[in-house]
């Protein structure tokens, strides 16, 4: 397997969200704007990468009998230290976040990638196969975040967009649904509709 | 992963991994740790002039303050519990002055963790700004009590014989019941606790009805204070 294609398979028929359905929890909760998604999306690339470049640095080390605990140490220490960045640098988007950063370390996609991946692969391989799968997280994550807060808030990154355009004045209205996670559900499953009419072979037979 | 490992060697990595963590974690704590103080407190002093409709920034947060507000304090009635007490580390009986009344600072538990807020109230004791925050209850439910749409919700109550409480479906006219939030009962009978506590320590102040001259009652208080 070609390095390059660790980072693009994600896109494509890995997505971890489209194909795997892995981090939906945080997928629904931190998409109403789109600046806590972009945020969260670049917490968990800097987390999957380096836990999966750590963990495969140690492999060799690991005792197999507590390879989950030894993966959960080095997820939540990495947690814990982006928290800590976040709330000395920026405040108030680690506010918005509150309790999803803690909510990385039981992000699935970052112990299904140090299970399935990281233990028994190099480094370098690790961590591109990290930035893929985190690129492939955010890729929904800030699309849900655009349309979300485009038309459940009429803003984009708080810049009133709809009331620039004067659509207010001609009787748009946002739509409130949007804010709500439920939308967020059915925003991804019309996206993994889409996708698999794109690419048949992950159709359930 | 054939290779086998001795429990000796399994207890010896893990507990060189743990102390590992350990260190990285408390030299990355105490470096940041001036940096989240000072965005704790501009954010507090945000919060503070929020109640009395002053909207500041975190970088005019402290010019604001200095203009807008004086902070009281009053002997502490119960000593004991004015240290084990504070999410920012302050005495449950200080208050805050603005020239129509005072702010009176709430703290408490939700669900899950600390939740706090600050009340301002003119000198008849009627509501007239409230602010609300949690350090981790639920978003979208408990979560809700930081939205201006519940701290709005106080405007207009009354804090003098009894204290607010939350209720399913209040009655509106009623001065001293506020809309509970759906899906949040237990971080709402957290605010109902916080605003009786409140309003304990606020009857103890003796000072709902100390007149509206703005600067005198901050001397006075702050002569007390030195006694």
């Amino acid at each position: 397997m070609k390095n390059f294609d660790l980072i693009k398979l994600p896109f494509s028929k890995e997505n971890p969200i489209l194909v795997q359905v892995l981090g939906v929890c945080s997928c629904l909760a931190v998409t109403a704007q789109l600046k806590p998604a972009v945020v969260m999306s670049l917490s968990v690339i800097v987390v999957v990468m380096l836990a999966n470049l750590i963990v495969s640095l140690l492999r060799n080390t690991i005792p197999p009998r507590i390879r989950i605990i030894v993966q959960l140490v080095v997820v939540s220490t990495l947690v814990v230290l982006v928290d800590q960045v976040l709330k000395a640098y920026v405040y108030d988007v680690s506010k918005q976040l509150s309790v999803f950063v803690g909510l990385i370390i039981t992000n699935c996609i970052v112990m299904g990638r140090l299970e399935a991946f990281a233990m028994v692969q190099k480094p370098l391989p690790s961590l591109l196969d990290g930035l893929g799968n985190g690129i492939g997280y955010s890729v929904i994550l800030i699309t849900l975040g655009f349309v979300r807060e485009l038309f459940g808030s009429g803003t984009l990154w708080g810049y009133p967009v709809m009331e620039k355009l004067g659509l207010y004045e001609i009787g748009y209205e946002n739509n409130g649904l949007m804010i709500m996670p439920p939308m967020a559900l059915i925003l991804v499953g019309l996206i993994i509709w889409w996708h698999r009419s794109r690419n048949k072979d992950l159709c359930e037979k | 992963m054939s290779k086998t490992f001795s429990n000796r060697y399994i207890f010896i990595y893990s507990a060189v991994l743990v102390v590992v963590a350990a260190l990285i974690l408390t030299v990355v704590s105490v470096s940041l740790k001036p940096l989240q103080t000072k965005n704790q407190e501009a954010e507090q002093k945000q919060m503070i002039l929020k109640t009395i409709g002053v909207e500041a920034t975190r970088n005019n947060a402290d010019m604001l303050f200095d203009q807008y507000i004086s902070v009281g304090a009053y002997p502490s009635v119960r000593p004991d519990e004015a240290t084990e007490e504070g999410v920012h580390g302050s005495t449950p009986l200080q208050f805050y002055r603005y020239d129509g009344g005072i702010i009176i600072p709430m703290r408490g538990t939700g669900l899950w963790g600390p939740i706090w807020g600050y009340l301002a109230l003119d000198y008849n004791s009627n509501v007239v700004g409230a602010v609300f925050d949690h350090k981790g209850e639920t978003p979208g439910l408990g979560g809700e009590i930081a939205s201006d749409k519940f701290a709005k919700r106080f405007i207009g109550k009354k804090m003098d014989t009894q204290a607010i409480h939350l209720a399913k479906n209040a009655d509106h006219s009623n001065p001293y019941e506020v809309d509970a939030i759906s899906g949040g009962t237990m971080t709402s009978n957290g605010v109902t606790a916080m605003l009786e506590k409140a309003f304990e320590n606020y009857s103890n102040l003796n000072i709902q009805n100390t007149p509206s001259t703005p600067n005198t009652p901050t001397e006075e208080a702050r002569e007390e204070a030195t006694e």
